[in-house]
């Protein structure tokens, strides 16, 4: 019998929670791989491999991968080969917080990294610190995971937002002008992230003109940089990341805007710049880590041994985040011949990675007390095009240290309990 | 103030003129074959990819006219293949099948042309400000703005003086009479989705220019455009144009008063327009109720 034509009518209810499941419509359905091997130290990895994260995601997979691959070729973690177990968190901190239990609770991981969302990565801190496993962030910035937040087990790699200001601000202050306009994104990782721009602007003397607060995943920047021209700043910060910051200096850069106030930012990253065309790449920022660096050594292997894992492409900052997470865990737990968690976690503080694994010119350590990893800012200019590489966007003029970067210890907030 | 006003009313038009060519596909597909396309944003987002492989042959112009094409023959496609499968199902099954087709398109996107966002590069002439003082206006956003107006004009054409476009505003209002009377119901919905697609496409290829193109950016472009059909009134095409203008208009203005609440006002405005008018500023009494 055929159907009739409008057998069951569509309601304007039907719509309306139609449009309402749009708004859940990003956070797709997990993925997982295995390598499974028996007898096998398993390290889990939680990241959002699908959404508005997923290509900086991928790349700290490939790390991660790379890291295992060497690791077990080398003999393994205390004889015994690593099996990775990734999990995706979607982007949201309720998927996150569910994998991690999973990957405690019933797979019986002895060390977990993730998330690059920062609020995920607070959540998941909270269950790995419950069951008392070592926790490595890799690309999480909002200062309170190695700040007030902190926990005895929780480590991290990349760097905190208040690093990231330090290390470009005062050159923003002195190179380009003292009156700055934000725009900023409108979440836990930029607000701490323009906080600690505006404070080292106040120290410096200067003033802002403005702070567009814009939603994440605005992709229409227009109505702000109207706002921000009329404020006729020195500088114009973009603080948006991932594919809110391409679609913001796109608009820039057709806009004209950058041609009459110096456009810039704190935190940029390969695949960012890579996603643009080249009239937007524009500006000075920081980079946590870069493929180019001559003469330091290990960074050429690295990066050709990368290149062949990931179609010729070179490693971003995200790449050498998951590597080192990784390799730390390895690294401790082989020197201290224990997988238990509470002597890991004490034996990582203070413990300097090898020059195999930092690849930069400067000293990397972890810190004891808020168990922030030192790492270097990677300051210059982004390039409009490659000149030996079209991968080569970024001109580094300086590399300063992470415990110049970094606030004292004692002003983190970092409070660490550890488990009687 | 004034001047900064007049600038986001100007800017909120342009911005509103995208919405409206994404929601007026959206709208044609949900008025005749009832099913509302979640799987918009996807298609939205192929036609932009697309345009990015083909443009290294044929040029950006070339690209812009071939991609909207091509996506509409792959939501012909889907059609037939699956979507016509729904109909005069419960509402329910076209909204899961669609939006599982997002999905499908969002992770294939990703397969094909990798997580990593792509720069899609405009004609040199066009990504520039047409003045100094109003720097805003690039040649791109008013070219943009011609093609949503062009393409407005050739849909009105096509709706009505051609017989297929009188068939679809007829099988807008009674299919089942329509059908009766000898057309082919079938072959109707599927071009009328496959127009629907085609604006999906091309609405892909202009927000690649203005946006990078990335496998989510369907998903941020679909939500204004369901909006813009809530408060134009389900059933009006004329009611879906100016929901997407007004929607523009009221985001940019906000960004001037209260930038955080720019993404809140268009809800507040589905709000406001849902209590005071059920059916939406054009649309009309018991449309799809």
């Amino acid at each position: 019998m055929k159907r009739p034509y409008h057998a069951a009518p569509l309601s304007r209810r039907t719509i309306l929670k139609a449009a309402a499941a749009a708004g859940v419509a990003q956070f797709a359905a997990p993925f997982v791989i295995t390598a499974r091997a028996a007898d096998a130290v398993k390290v889990g990895m939680i990241d959002p491999f699908t959404g508005v994260y997923a290509a900086v995601a991928q790349n700290e997979l490939i790390g991660v991968k790379f890291a295992a691959e060497q690791i077990n070729a080398q003999g393994g973690v205390l004889g015994r080969q690593i099996e990775l177990l990734v999990e995706d968190s979607a982007n949201d901190v309720g998927t996150g917080v569910e994998k991690a239990r999973k990957l405690i609770e019933r797979d019986g991981i002895q060390f977990l990294i993730g998330d690059v969302n920062s609020a995920i990565a607070l959540a998941i801190a909270q269950v790995s610190n419950e069951k008392k496993v070592l926790h490595i962030v890799s690309g999480g910035h909002t200062d309170g995971i190695t700040g007030k937040d902190c926990h005895w087990n929780v480590y991290r790699v990349c760097n905190t937002t208040k690093m990231e200001a330090n290390s470009v601000a005062e050159l923003l202050f002195n190179k380009y002008g003292k009156k700055w306009h934000f725009i900023t994104p409108d979440y836990a990782f930029g607000h701490t992230l323009q906080e600690a721009a505006l404070a080292d602007l106040k120290k410096f003397g200067g003033t802002m003109t403005g702070n567009e607060l814009t939603p994440l995943g605005t992709s229409d920047f227009s109505a702000y940089l109207i706002k921000a021209r009329a404020a006729n700043p020195d500088v114009l910060l973009v603080l948006p990341q991932g594919s809110d910051m391409v679609n913001c200096l796109k608009q820039i850069a057709q806009f004209g805007i950058e041609k009459q106030i110096h456009v810039a930012g704190l935190q940029q990253e390969l695949e960012s710049l890579k996603a643009m065309p080249p009239e937007a790449r524009v500006g000075i920022w920081m980079f946590e880590w870069y493929w180019k660096q001559p003469g330091v050594p290990g960074v050429d292997k690295f990066v050709a041994d990368i290149r062949t894992r990931s179609a010729g492409k070179v490693p971003t900052a995200r790449t050498w985040f998951g590597y080192t997470s990784l390799m730390s865990f390895a690294l401790v737990a082989n020197r201290e011949k224990t997988l238990d968690g509470v002597k890991l976690a004490k034996a990582l503080g203070d413990f300097e990675l090898p020059a195999d694994v930092k690849l930069q010119p400067n000293k990397c350590y972890y810190r004891k007390g808020d168990h922030q990893l030192m790492t270097s800012a990677f300051v210059g200019q982004a390039l409009k095009e490659g000149k030996s590489d079209p991968e080569d966007l970024f001109q580094v003029d300086s590399i300063v240290a992470g415990d110049k970067t970094s606030p004292p210890e004692s002003e983190t907030g970092c409070t660490l309990q550890w488990p009687a | 103030m004034t001047q900064l006003i007049l600038f986001n009313v100007t800017n909120g038009l342009i911005v509103g003129a995208f919405y409206v060519l994404m929601a007026i596909g959206l709208s044609l597909i949900l008025n005749l074959s009832n099913v509302i396309n979640f799987a918009h944003g996807g298609f939205l987002v192929i036609g932009g990819y697309v345009a990015y492989t083909l443009e290294p042959y044929l040029g950006f112009w070339g690209a812009l006219i071939a991609s909207p094409f091509l996506t509409a023959i792959i939501g012909f496609a889907v059609e037939r293949l699956l979507i016509s499968r729904v109909y005069g199902r419960d509402p329910l099954y076209g909204l899961l099948l669609t939006f599982g087709l997002a999905f499908v398109f969002e992770d294939g996107t990703r397969i094909i042309w990798g997580a990593q966002g792509k720069p899609f590069t405009i004609p040199a002439f066009l990504s520039q400000s047409l003045s100094d003082k109003f720097f805003f206006i690039t040649g791109y956003r008013l070219f943009m703005v011609a093609m949503v107006a062009v393409m407005i004009a050739l849909l009105f054409l096509l709706l009505r003086f051609t017989r297929a476009g009188m068939r679809i505003r007829a099988g807008t209002l009674d299919l089942e009479t329509v059908a009766v009377l000898g057309v082919n119901a079938r072959a109707l919905r599927s071009l009328n989705f496959a127009v629907g697609i085609f604006l999906a496409g091309l609405s892909g290829v202009l927000a690649g220019g203005q946006l990078g193109l990335e496998p989510t950016m369907g998903a941020g472009l679909l939500m204004p455009s369901f909006i813009a059909i809530i408060v134009g009134g389900v059933g009006s095409l004329v009611g879906t144009l100016v929901g997407g203008l007004l929607i523009g208009v009221a985001s940019g203005l906000t960004a001037v008063m209260l930038p955080p609440a720019s993404e809140a006002i268009m809800y507040v405005l589905m709000a406001v327009v849902l209590l005071v008018r059920p059916r939406g500023l054009f649309g009309e009494e018991g449309m799809l109720t």
